[in-house]
């Protein structure tokens, strides 16, 4: 039984992954058509957003000391409202202007959310909630009501590359993004003052550039999540800021992630995003009223919880 | 390259640090030479972890030169400037991040580019030869961290500070948490690092390890260093009178006339084979009535875990404790059993553990006894503003209106409180961790006078204090602790600053 546990916690995802492999299942026998090839650029490029989202919220839980950063949905609506209202509005549509241009906003945004928490030391909860409501307003400010525009390239992101579905260039490079960060020892780091900020500190680890980071690298993939957000829906919507934000933490939970911090990756969160995603796909097949998709979130959140935050707690006082 | 013998590795001069009001360190100077351990001694509050912590530089002194090798003053700001400049600390209390792996533990603030010549390959392979030499075994370097015993914890933040390959090395009671025959292997290492020109800093409680290793020995008192002795060159009473400083100091006077006699007057309460720490020696403790008895020892070596066990904290499975009404013994085993047996206990962390800072004195004091002043199920806080006032009275209290936030009061008054709150119930027997902590003189002695009160009148008093001349002036007896176990048990003829500090250090006749 250890042993088992042991696994489990040192892969915290792999239950998300497995759930969401069910799921997926699921989801292909309700409804065959769902795993055609036809169909799937189109289902990668619906779940891009929120996968990203979910990915983006990760670093600030994983730093620690409370870390959340819950400005995330409106910061990728707020992206996408530049990209399609300002930027597009304005004639700017070269992807070499506007991608640097969309991922500069999420990290500007990261870093002071980083520097708040971590330099003036507001609670992360108090500091992002902050963001959240700046964020929404500006983003009302620039499109008071929907507006549309969309391009070549960002049709080509919300279908497909040749034979490469569109939004693995945007889920992916988040990903690859982490990848190089752990093999420059950047994880470690942010799992370490995660971990034990205290002991990091003692051994020479750089707590506040460290914690500092994990939020612009937060804000960073929300840059990403905007843009996939502009792909799919081509429209900016100032009333959509609020969408992504709990069920992106929730997908962090459910896919293994402690709140407490100092574990997990951005794997887990994807897979997390995955569930919920598939959850709502299932349902809609199944023509389940949409008022019990948040029930169902809630009861998955239920079991994540037990998953995630109860075993290690069994585990420390059996110790 | 080998540094001169003698070199200097590490200077600290006349280092002054203040924290708010408390002086932790006012004028400590320390050289530390290459191929030389040189350990620091001293008793609680004489300042060694603060000094600990300029070294390394998790703190900078308020005023002070701190010079490591040629690194210029001013430099160390940072535990981060310290290791680069070759200094790596043990420390007492950070040992582990739990969440993350034994390896990425033992790399914890190591750039991999800074990993130098050495690939991640050959640096688990240092890693499984240092931690196999110092542990005789190599733990599971990709498992948690949390799945290792304190003692390999310990073992592996040791490792760390080796991996580094320093010119410093400090160990701040990193011999704590080991078995015998890991400290003699760490022995066998830190040797070996002497002889290779690393400068060693070395603090440990057991002053056999202090003479076993020490070239020289750094006494420090009241912040100060008051003096360096050199192996050989000194007996065991001039470090004992260079850490108590016993001449400059009144003989303690006690305060207790010799009322009771202790073995006459009955028990109230009774410990028996209670294991606080898990491989501890089991304590046997029976309290008697209006008898003071004092708990003393280094800082963490069981006295609160003691306290609290007194209060019904279970420690395992192992032994228990008594009350005794009326030829009847009644266990505690949980905190409201000991309530309800008439045992109070005011907690050493005053405004976290004991006040509730938002509410005003009245309610501080009622909290625990206002069923006393309910008609129905009504409150009359006039009845507690009575009861208050006449309490308030006969413990010296200074307030202006009771309704005030008990934050208004000076921490003298503020424990005054406290321990009103607690005799509002009359209780048989106070446990007190630290009462005096943070108060002014003044009221201390307001506080001496009324304990001795309390035992008169027949309350019985366990008080754990950290200032040794309270423990002489008041204690009928005072249990020494020494690594979760009572050492030494010091009857009121024995005790004076010198047998205590010698005890604490477990030198001088042992039980």
């Amino acid at each position: 039984m250890k042993g088992s546990l042991q696994t489990w916690r040192s892969r915290p995802e792999a239950l998300a992954l497995l759930l969401a492999l069910g799921l997926l299942a699921l989801n292909v026998v309700v409804r065959p058509s769902f795993g055609s090839a036809g169909s799937i650029p189109a289902s990668l490029a619906a779940f891009a957003p929120f996968a990203i989202a979910a990915m983006a919220s990760a670093p600030s839980v994983i730093s620690g000391g409370g870390g959340i950063d819950i400005s995330i949905g409106p910061l990728v609506n707020l992206v996408t409202i530049v990209v399609v209202v300002t930027l597009f509005g304005h004639g700017v549509t070269h992807p070499l202007a506007v991608i640097p241009i969309a991922l500069a906003l999420g990290l500007l945004v990261g870093v002071v959310n980083g520097l708040l928490v971590s330099v003036v030391r507001y609670q992360p909860v108090i500091a992002t909630l902050c963001g959240y409501f700046i964020l929404t307003g500006v983003g009302l400010q620039i499109a008071p009501s929907p507006s549309s525009a969309t391009t070549s390239w960002m049709n080509h992101l919300a279908d497909t590359f040749g034979p490469v579905p569109g939004a693995v260039f945007l889920i992916g490079p988040p990903l690859v993004l982490w990848w190089l960060l752990g093999r420059a020892g950047y994880v470690k780091r942010l799992r370490a003052v995660g971990g034990d900020d205290a002991t990091a500190y003692a051994n020479g680890v750089g707590v506040t550039a460290v914690r500092v980071t994990a939020y612009a690298l937060g804000g960073l993939v929300a840059g990403f999540g905007g843009i996939a957000s502009a792909a799919l829906l081509q429209s900016g919507d100032a009333g959509l800021a609020g969408q992504y934000t709990l069920p992106a933490i929730a997908a962090v939970v459910i896919g293994g992630t402690s709140l407490l911090g100092g574990r997990g990756g951005l794997a887990g969160p994807l897979a997390g995003a995955a569930c919920i995603f598939l959850v709502q796909t299932l349902l809609s097949s199944l023509y389940v009223s949409d008022s019990w998709l948040q029930v169902a979130y809630g009861s998955m959140l239920i079991g994540a919880v037990i998953f995630s935050g109860r075993v290690p707690q069994l585990r420390r006082s059996n110790a | 390259m080998t540094p001169p013998a003698h070199a200097v590795r590490l200077k600290a001069r006349s280092l002054r640090k203040s924290f708010g009001a408390s002086k932790a360190l006012q004028g400590c100077s320390l050289d530390v030479r290459a191929g030389e351990i040189h350990a620091v001694c001293g008793e609680n509050g004489s300042g060694k972890s603060t000094l600990v912590k300029i070294l390394s530089g998790v703190q900078r002194p308020d005023v002070g030169e701190y010079v490591i090798g040629d690194h210029p003053d001013g430099t160390i700001e940072r535990p981060r400037d310290a290791l680069r400049a070759g200094v790596a600390t043990v420390f007492q209390e950070l040992l582990m991040v739990d969440t993350v792996s034994v390896l990425d533990n033992l790399q914890l603030g190591i750039q991999p580019v800074a990993l130098g010549d050495s690939s991640p390959a050959e640096f688990r392979r240092r890693a499984q030869s240092v931690l196999e030499e110092l542990l005789g075994y190599c733990p599971d370097l990709d498992g948690a961290a949390e799945g290792l015993s304190l003692s390999e914890k310990q073992t592996c933040s040791i490792a760390r500070s080796l991996l580094r390959q320093p010119d410093v090395l400090i160990l701040d009671e990193a011999t704590s948490a080991l078995d015998a025959e890991s400290r003699d292997r760490l022995f066998v290492v830190l040797n070996r690092l002497r002889s290779r020109g690393v400068g060693i800093v070395f603090i440990s409680h057991r002053m056999d390890e202090v003479d076993e290793l020490a070239d020289r020995i750094t006494v420090l008192r009241s912040g100060a260093s008051v003096a360096t002795l050199e192996r050989g060159k000194f007996t065991r009473e001039d470090l004992i009178h260079h850490m108590t400083g016993a001449d400059q100091l009144t003989a303690g006077t006690s305060e207790r006339q010799n009322q009771l006699d202790p073995v006459s007057t009955h028990a109230v309460m009774r410990m028996r084979g209670v294991r606080i720490r898990e491989n501890s020696y089991p304590v046997d403790f029976t309290l008697r009535q209006g008898e003071i008895v004092g708990v003393g020892g280094l800082d963490g070596h069981g006295q609160d875990e003691f306290l609290l066990a007194l209060w019904g904290h279970q420690f395992g499975s192992a032994g228990g404790v008594v009350v005794l009404e009326d030829e009847l013994e009644r266990p505690i085993t949980s905190a409201s059993a000991a309530v309800a047996s008439g045992i109070g206990y005011v907690p050493r962390e005053r405004r976290s553990q004991a006040l509730f800072p938002a509410l005003t004195i009245r309610e501080n004091f009622g909290v625990r006894t206002l069923e006393r002043d309910t008609v129905g199920p009504f409150l009359m806080w006039s009845r507690t503003h009575l009861r208050f006032e006449h309490n308030a009275k006969k413990l010296n209290i200074k307030f202006g209106q009771d309704t005030d936030l008990i934050t208004t009061l000076s921490g003298g008054n503020q424990q005054k409180v406290i321990l009103a709150r607690w005799l509002a119930s009359h209780p048989r027997v106070l446990i007190l961790n630290d009462p005096t902590r943070g108060i002014d003189i003044n009221a201390k002695r307001d506080l001496y006078a009324l304990l001795v009160e309390l035992a008169d009148s027949g309350v019985a008093i366990v008080m754990n204090s950290t200032e040794i001349d309270e423990l002489v002036e008041l204690a009928d007896r005072v249990l020494v602790f020494r690594e979760g176990a009572v050492a030494r048990e010091l009857q009121r003829e024995e005790l004076s600053r010198t047998t205590l500090v010698e005890s604490f250090f477990g030198m001088g006749r042992s039980r």
